[in-house]
Parts: structure tokens; C-alpha cells; sequence
């Protein structure tokens, strides 16, 4: 997979190139005192596409465009701006993250007066503006030397091993069996990872908590499971998209997810996860793995295990959102709408219907004088195949 | 001055005692002011003289309860005075009074007020009301101390003194020293009750000093004094069947069809006879309505409410006026704008109502942006400064989806922003929610009055703020083109290495291209400020002078000419529907 995402982008004009076109015709086109447009792939839900054979959402036809006026000088002239520092650091090879760039910016219009007005008020306006240069490029973010913070993709393994690629051509080799009880942890940047088995991988295990994925591997889940085992810390991030997307690649072997039976869990960690989100419909491609299985909380497992759970509290606001998204989800979502996904829009349903949440760590309520009844249940929830 | 007479339903005052606003030290302070000021401007009206009003309130110690200080409040005026031989009644005898059960839009209404301040002075700190009185007639003035015999509904006047009273040839001064505490601003603040009635009463001077503060003068704006319309009797269709049967014991031994044709507005003998064809046994008529039974009275009661009736005349409501309220609000501040409406009077539950709205933005509010905007209530005239959650007033601004007229609002709640929203209702039949008189009771038909007016307003105020908004835009967009266009175009320049000829090239073009946005802009205020002008000049023909009252004003007489005026009817909102769901109760 690392070489086929580079070589989608080696079809394509150098960024610094294509960069050079778009303002070649912003600046005759002022010449000619003609407005000047700029045009970006519209990230939205309205402008998602879901095909079940590909398996995650891409883009369709629409384009935000800004147009030079009044109103939108400031955007393109902020634009143009971050543009410039953008081309400067992959022309000398210099990588930053949104939160240092936003300083960068800070620091340039600190030392020039004429520059002030660009001033950003907080790092949400500049990420913006970095968002939409990648949107208008059709580039990813980390293609501008651009990465986010590394957060979640704790990943423990007794056969994983990852050659990594590094910046200088060197390679690394990293047998996650030698780590001890140090977790794996992935960049953002899967194209420079390779992987490989030492011996048969069973299954990936992707737990929504964090701590959950710790306290299973603590009682010794990789000792026992010839698999690979992962935490997503929450909604999962780009690296753990993007490296869930190499696992299913690279050794073919069956994902699961396992979280919270809710309507945020499925909606926002598992879809993005599985099918990507409308805020990335460029880099959905490959940054989300469209093989994982929801594993559960199911359901189903709610009675079967008898399992505690809650009523969801519609005066909280964060659950009336969230339940409301949820209904707006199966309205409008095409990940949701699609036959394929019958399954999870039918857990959406329920939960909309029950109006109860039950959560991942209450499989430790089942029998809680056997410290790996969890990891019991797991395997057989695997086993006689009961997940979505 | 006017005949005073004593009420004989003793029970009325002992059920109204506790209620009538002496219920914490807050409220103490601020309903004896209000209750001397009350009266002062109704005898001032009665005797058709300009008020002029002083107020003096200072901290004179500690109070005996706990919590609290002792508080002096003094108010002097220029009214007619009080016949020296009336004093102990009026401030010393409750039910005394020349306004009870009149109908008339006066402030005072039942002849509890000033008693019940007595009352409470006596109670708190053992001296009842000092008073200093002098009419045209007398040379000197007569001074002293009222205390109330609570047991027999007696005034007793002690320490009469006869005095000179200097510069002053008729007037009335009144001092209570009261165990209270003092909360100058905010909902229940004296200052803001001090404005209140300064907005609502153009023709008054007051002056005013609040504890160690400055003291403050505020001029009259107007010259004329509001003359009370001649008193109305209630409409028949106004009643309960208890009120009417306790309507009829005010009229002693007449006879059923004497009492209907002189105890209501809109009987007469034809209705009678209407009467009698719903149901009205005609035997009745010529009893005496003290040897009716309860049956009898249900009988006559419902026949009387089953005939339709004519509506009442609306000539016994008075209105403060467009132009009076234009001018009083500059006295509360230097104004940014204001819109001010007065509804011809309607009628509203068989009740004679009129409704006056102003909403104003003063340049010195110390208002937040983020705040509900100060509400104002006053009914006749007088401010209303608790309870405003349940209050016909309040729920009409709710009702009102004021996003359409520029201003922010949460849903179902006021208007949020540093505005002023005054409304006042006059009517010579108020219904109050309690005793306290601080609720108006929010009908349907009420709501829905009060609705309109505001809308009205909130139309006029959003010229007003639409002109600001596209200042500001226009502002906004000249500044962003000297700003953003020079980046701009040097950063392309840098980025494709083009010489210095492009660069002015391209920021020749840049300008051409956002001068022309910025002419749309400046069209787009001028269209603007242009409805604005329309709108003021058009209220100055209405007024009657050239100019408009004062820059950045408006207000209309359309309303009071014709209620039907068309009203841009925002869409029906939620807040709009609970609203009306809400005065069906
Ligand atoms: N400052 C004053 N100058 C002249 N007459 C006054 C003054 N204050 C009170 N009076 C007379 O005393 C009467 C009694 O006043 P009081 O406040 O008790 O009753 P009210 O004003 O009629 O009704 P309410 O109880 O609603 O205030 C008034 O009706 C009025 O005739
Ligand atoms: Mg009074």
C-alpha cells in the first residue's frame, strides 16, 4: 500500500508546481482586473459519496468557490500566505505541525507591520486555512509537511514486525514482540511503514478505550492470541486510520472493533474508522480501513451477558446532540444509507428507539472474579461470528 | 382637594395588608418612595399643576430588625396639599381615599398606599408618617407626626404645628424613617424606579438624592399636564359572578335594573330587555338587590353574560404620546436611537387598554451586549418592578421573534443587548396576577395587543440597526481592501518570481475590482440610511414639526390612527405559539 500512495501522487504535478499555476493565474487574472477564483473540493456530507465496492466516502462534483471581493480578500490573502511558508518548507525539507505553523505565521506578521492584518486570533483560523490549501491542492496534509500531533494506536503484537522507511532512505525494523510492555505507537505517515508476519496473524483487535486495549494486553491478551491488538484512544486519528488502513492491506487479516454501544461510538469513532468522514473526503482513500467489523457492544450482547447499561439522558445536551446527529445520520449519512451497512443503521435505529447506552468496560461486570472474562468473551463473540 | 371616602369592607384591607409590597426590607424602601410619589403625581394631575418632586433618601442608622439600616425617606411636592383636618386620614386610615373603585386610570387606586408606609414605619421604628402640608388657602403650613390606630382603622395626628413653610405656596412634604436596605439599580432599584417614572411622566421635574450620591435634577420635557379621563364604569362582561355580587353590596337598597343601568358602562334599557329574553326572570328587576339570593344573582349573571353587549368606549384611557416619550427618554441618557409606539386605544377583554411601547440604545448603558435587554413595565403609569417572569408584558416580548428586527434572542426569552424596552399599559381596569400588583395578568387578547405594539417598534428600530450594521460593513470592507490587497499581491508576485511591472500591474486591477464592491457597499448604506430618513421625516410631518425630535430618533402616529396597520408579521416561531398556548390558561 505504501507504494501505491505514492504512486497515485507521482501521477499528479509536483505540489510546488501545481502551487505555481493556481497563483501564475491568480496574478494575471488581477492584472486583467478580473476576480480571481479559488476553487476547493467541498468537504461536506452533501458531498459525500458512498459506494459499498470501495468502501469508504469520496468526493462528488461540488467546489467551494472563492471569489475575489471585499468580503473574501482576507481569506485569499491568508491563503496565499500560509501557501508561501507551505512551499518554503518542502522546498528545504522542513516539517511542522497545525499549532507550530500557526506560530510561524504569529511570528512572520510579528516582524513585518504591513503584515498585521493577516494576524490570526487563534489557531482555528489558521487551521483552516491550511485545511482549505489541501482541499484546493487535492493534496493531503502530511504531502505539505504538514503532521498532526501522534495520538492513539497503542499497538501490541508477538508476530508484528514494521520496516520503517526513514527520511534519510535508512530503514528500521521493529519486531513489536521485543518492546515488552511498550507499546507500538504509528505515525501518521503509513507510506513509510512496511509489515510483515513472523508467523499466522488470527485478527486485529481495535479497542475504542485505550485503557481497555492496556488492561487486556496487562493480562496477557498477545501472550495467548496470535493477533495484533490496538487501542483508538476515541475518535481515532489520522495515524491510527492510516495504519489500520496498512494492517488490512498489507496482511489481510480480519479487523474488529470493539467500543461503547452508542450513537457517538458508531457514528463518529467507528464510521470514521471504517468509511472515513466528509471533513477528509480526500484522504479517505487511505486513511480508513473498510474491512473492520463492529464487533460490539452489540445488542444483542446487552441481554445475552445481561450486561449493565444506562438511559440516555436526553436533557443532557451532549446526548440530545448526539442522539439528534444520529437521526440526521440516517437521514442523510450514505455510509448509513447503503444496503451494505444495513447492520450498523439498524443498531442506530435501536439505539434511537431503546434510548439506552451501554459501554465496553461493562463486559467486566460478567464475571468479575475472572480477570480475563473480557478477553473470553471476545474470542468468542469472534467465534461464533457475532458482530456486524 | 377631593372628597375623601371611607370604604366600609374592612375585610379588603385586612386581606391585602401583607401583600401590598412590604414583604423584605428591599421592597420596603422602594414602595414607600413609590407610594409618596404615586400620590404626589396624582394630586398634582388632579389639580392641574406641573409636578415638581423632590426625594431625599439617606441611611440614618441601624435598624432594630437584624440586616437591615434604619433608612429616612423624604418626598416634597407642589401639589394642592391636604386639608390639615384630613391628615390623619389619609396617611393614618386605610380605605381613605378620592380615587376608590372610580375607574379612573389614576396610580393610586384603593387608599391602602400611603397607610400601609405609615404602617410599616410605625412598626419598624415606632413613629408613623412626618408630614408637612399647605394649601392655597392657608398662610402658614401645618406640620406633624401621623400614627395609624391599627385596632380601629384610625389616623391620630400628634405634635400639630403651625409653621412657615418658605417659598412654598401650596405642597405636601412626607417622611418616613422605616427599618430597610437600599438597592439603587437593577430590576427592583430605586434609580431605576426614579427613571421609570421620569420616562413615563414628561411633565415632571424631579429631583432626587440617593444616600451620599450626587444630587441629580431632571427637567420637565413637557408643559402640559395629562388630564385623568372622566372615570367609566366597568363592563359587565368584565365580571365573576363573586365580583358582581360583591360589585352590587357597594350600592346599598336600589332595585336589580337601577343597579345594572348605573353600576355598569354599556346597560341600558334596551339590554335589559335582551336580558330578560335570555333567561333574566323579569320579577327580578324591581327587587332590591340587597334581598337577592345567591341563586338569583347566578340567574342574572348568566343571562347578562349570554347577551352581547356593546364593546366599552375606550375614551376613559390616556396615553402619554409619541412625542412626549421622544422626548422624556433622552433623560435617561444620551441616546443612540430609539423607537417609540402608542396603539390607539383597543379594547381587550371588554376592558378599555391602551398600550405605549419605547425601545431605546443609550450611548452610555452600562448594559452588556450579552444580556436580556432592561424591561421596563408600567401599569398606568406606575413602574412595575417585580415579578416580571409572569407578566403579560414579558411574555408578549418573548412572543416576538425579534431576530427578524436585528437583535439577538435566545429562544422563548427576551432580547438580549444593551436596549431599554418600556412598555406601559393604561387602562382604568387593570388585572393584576396578586395582590402586589406587580404581574399583569396575561390574557390572550392582552398578549396579543401588547404584540403588536412592539412589533410595530421593533420594525422602526430595525432601520435604525440595519443602517448600523451596513456602516459598519461598509467600514469593515474599505478597511480590508487597503489592508489585504497590498499582501496579497506581493505574495503572488514572490511566489511566481514576477518583476516589479506585474506587481503594479496587478494592484491597479486588485483596486478596480474591490472599488467596485466597495461602491455597492456604499449604495447598499445610503439605500439604507435613505429608509431611515424616510421613516424620521415621515414622523416629523406627523408630529407636527420639521424636524425630527432629535437625531437618530423616531416614532409614529400611524399606529394611533389606525390599528390595523399592516405589521411585517415574522413568521410564527415556537416562542410564538407557546405564547399564545401559554395566555389560554
Ligand atoms: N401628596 C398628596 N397631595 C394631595 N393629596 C394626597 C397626597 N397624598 C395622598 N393624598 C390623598 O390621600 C388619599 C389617600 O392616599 P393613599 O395613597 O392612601 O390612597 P390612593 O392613592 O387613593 O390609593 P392607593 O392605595 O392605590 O395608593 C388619596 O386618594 C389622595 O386624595
Ligand atoms: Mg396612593
Amino acid at each position: 500500500m505504501a507504494e501505491k500512495l505514492i504512486s497515485i501522487r507521482k501521477l499528479k504535478i509536483s505540489i510546488p508546481k501545481e502551487a505555481q499555476i493556481i497563483c501564475e493565474k491568480m496574478l494575471s487574472d488581477l492584472e486583467k482586473s478580473k476576480r480571481p477564483i479559488l476553487e476547493a473540493v467541498k468537504a461536506s456530507l452533501d458531498n459525500s459519496f458512498y459506494n459499498a465496492k470501495v468502501g469508504y466516502l469520496t468526493p462528488g462534483n461540488k467546489k467551494i468557490r472563492t471569489e475575489l471581493n471585499v468580503s473574501s480578500v482576507q481569506k485569499l490573502a491568508r491563503t496565499v500566505f500560509m501557501l508561501e511558508i507551505l512551499l518554503r518548507n518542502l522546498d528545504i525539507g522542513s516539517v511542522n505541525t497545525k499549532r507550530e505553523l500557526y506560530y510561524i505565521c504569529k511570528g512572520l506578521i510579528k516582524g513585518d507591520g504591513k503584515l498585521k492584518p493577516l494576524d490570526f486570533e487563534d489557531q482555528a483560523e489558521s487551521d483552516a486555512i491550511i485545511d482549505f490549501i489541501g482541499d484546493m491542492l487535492e493534496v493531503y496534509r502530511e504531502e505539505l509537511n504538514c503532521f498532526a500531533n501522534d495520538r492513539g494506536g497503542q499497538t501490541y503484537s508477538q508476530q508484528l514486525v514494521v520496516t520503517e522507511t526513514l527520511s534519510d532512505g535508512a530503514k528500521a525494523t521493529i519486531d513489536l514482540s521485543t518492546l515488552g510492555t511498550a507499546p507500538y505507537q504509528p505515525k501518521n505517515k503509513p507510506q513509510a511503514l512496511k509489515l510483515k508476519a513472523k508467523k499466522k496473524i488470527d485478527f486485529c483487535l481495535i479497542v475504542e478505550s485505550e485503557g481497555t486495549a492496556n488492561t487486556l494486553q496487562a493480562m496477557g491478551f498477545t501472550k495467548r492470541n496470535k493477533c495484533i491488538l490496538m487501542g483508538a484512544q476515541g475518535v481515532p486519528s489520522n495515524a491510527v486510520r492510516g495504519w489500520s488502513k496498512l494492517i488490512q492491506e498489507e496482511l489481510n487479516v480480519p479487523l474488529y472493533f470493539f467500543g461503547d454501544l452508542d450513537a457517538y461510538t458508531l457514528q463518529n469513532i467507528f464510521r470514521t474508522l471504517k468509511a472515513g468522514s466528509a471533513a477528509s473526503l480526500i484522504r479517505n482513500a487511505d486513511f480508513s480501513a473498510p474491512e473492520v467489523r463492529f464487533l460490539g457492544v452489540l445488542p444483542e450482547d446487552v441481554k445475552k451477558y445481561d450486561l449493565p447499561h444506562y438511559k440516555v439522558k436526553e436533557s443532557d445536551p451532549s446526548e440530545a446532540r448526539a442522539l439528534k446527529k444520529a437521526k440526521d445520520a440516517l437521514e442523510n449519512d450514505p455510509f448509513f444509507l447503503d444496503r451494505k451497512n444495513k447492520g450498523l443503521s439498524d443498531i442506530l435505529k435501536w439505539l434511537l428507539k431503546e434510548k439506552i447506552r451501554c459501554e465496553q468496560q461493562s463486559f467486566f461486570s460478567v464475571d468479575p472474579k475472572d480477570p480475563i472474562k473480557t478477553e473470553k468473551l471476545i474470542l468468542e463473540k469472534i467465534k461464533h461470528k457475532s458482530f456486524v | 382637594m377631593s372628597k375623601i371616602t371611607k370604604s366600609s369592607t374592612a375585610e379588603y384591607f385586612a386581606k391585602n395588608l401583607q401583600q401590598v409590597g412590604f414583604s423584605s426590607p428591599l421592597k420596603a424602601v422602594l414602595t414607600t418612595l413609590k407610594e409618596a410619589v404615586d400620590n404626589s403625581l396624582d394630586a398634582c394631575e388632579g389639580a392641574d399643576i406641573l409636578p415638581e418632586i423632590e426625594v431625599v433618601i439617606k441611611k440614618v442608622g441601624s435598624g432594630s430588625t437584624k440586616n437591615t439600616d434604619l433608612i429616612k425617606i423624604s418626598v416634597e411636592d407642589n401639589g394642592p396639599g391636604i386639608d390639615p383636618d384630613d391628615l390623619a386620614k389619609v396617611f393614618g386610615e386605610y380605605l381613605a381615599s378620592s380615587k376608590f373603585g372610580k375607574g379612573q386610570c389614576s396610580r393610586g387606586q384603593q387608599g391602602i398606599g400611603i397607610s400601609a408606609a405609615t404602617t410599616w414605619a410605625q412598626l419598624t421604628n415606632a413613629k408613623g408618617a412626618f408630614v408637612m402640608t399647605k394649601t392655597k388657602a392657608m398662610r402658614k403650613a401645618v406640620k406633624g407626626q401621623v400614627d395609624v390606630d391599627i385596632k380601629s382603622n384610625t389616623g391620630i395626628l400628634k405634635n400639630k404645628e403651625t409653621v412657615d413653610w418658605p417659598k412654598k405656596d401650596h405642597g405636601v412634604k412626607v417622611e418616613f424613617t422605616i427599618d430597610g436596605r437600599i438597592q439603587l439599580n437593577g430590576d427592583g432599584g430605586l434609580i431605576t424606579y426614579l427613571d421609570g417614572t421620569v420616562l413615563v411622566n414628561p411633565h415632571l421635574t424631579l429631583k432626587y438624592k440617593l444616600l451620599d450620591n450626587e444630587p441629580i435634577k431632571i427637567e420637565r420635557v413637557s408643559t402640559t399636564v395629562p388630564v385623568v379621563p372622566e372615570s367609566t364604569l366597568p363592563h359587565p362582561h368584565t365580571f365573576k359572578l363573586g365580583e358582581f355580587i360583591t360589585h352590587a353590596t357597594l350600592f346599598g337598597k336600589i332595585n336589580l335594573a337601577k343597579f345594572l343601568k348605573t353600576g355598569f358602562s354599556r346597560i341600558s334599557d334596551q339590554s335589559i330587555k335582551d336580558f330578560v329574553a335570555k333567561g333574566l326572570p323579569k320579577a327580578l328587576l324591581s327587587k332590591s338587590i340587597t334581598a337577592l339570593s345567591q341563586e338569583e344573582f347566578k340567574k342574572i349573571f348568566q343571562a347578562i353574560q349570554n347577551t352581547d353587549l356593546m364593546a366599552p368606549s375606550t375614551k376613559s384611557v390616556l396615553t402619554v404620546g409619541e412625542e412626549a416619550i421622544s422626548k422624556s427618554i433622552q433623560r435617561l441618557g444620551e441616546v443612540d436611537f430609539f423607537s417609540v409606539v402608542t396603539r390607539k386605544p383597543a379594547i381587550c377583554d371588554f376592558k378599555p387598554v391602551v398600550v405605549e411601547v419605547a425601545l431605546a440604545r443609550f450611548k452610555t448603558s452600562q448594559l452588556d451586549a450579552d444580556d436580556p435587554v432592561q424591561l421596563l413595565r408600567f401599569a398606568n403609569r406606575v413602574p412595575l418592578q417585580f415579578d416580571k417572569s409572569g407578566c403579560a408584558i414579558t411574555w408578549a416580548i418573548e412572543s416576538v421573534n425579534w431576530k427578524t428586527y436585528g437583535l439577538a434572542q435566545p429562544k422563548n426569552s427576551l432580547p438580549l443587548g444593551p436596549y431599554v424596552f418600556a412598555v406601559s399599559l393604561v387602562s382604568p381596569f387593570i388585572k393584576f396576577k396578586n395582590a402586589s400588583k406587580e404581574t399583569i395578568d396575561a390574557s390572550e387578547e392582552l398578549v396579543e395587543e401588547i404584540r403588536r405594539a412592539l412589533m410595530q417598534a421593533g420594525q422602526k428600530l430595525s432601520r435604525h440597526i440595519k443602517k448600523e450594521f451596513k456602516e459598519a460593513d461598509l467600514e469593515r470592507k474599505l478597511a480590508h481592501i487597503e489592508q489585504f490587497g497590498p499582501i496579497l499581491v506581493e505574495a503572488l508576485v514572490r511566489i511566481t518570481k514576477s518583476p516589479a511591472t506585474r506587481r503594479k500591474k496587478a494592484e491597479e486591477g486588485l483596486k478596480k475590482l474591490l472599488g467596485r464592491d466597495s461602491k455597492d457597499a456604499i449604495a447598499d448604506l445610503e439605500e439604507a440610511q435613505s429608509r431611515l430618513d424616510m421613516l424620521k421625516s415621515k414622523d416629523a410631518k406627523k408630529l407636527g414639526i420639521d424636524e425630527p425630535p432629535q437625531e437618530g430618533g423616531s416614532s409614529t402616529l400611524e399606529a394611533a390612527s389606525d390599528n390595523e396597520t399592516k405589521i411585517e408579521e415574522p413568521s410564527e416561531t415556537k416562542a410564538d405559539k407557546k405564547a399564545k398556548k401559554k395566555s389560554k390558561k
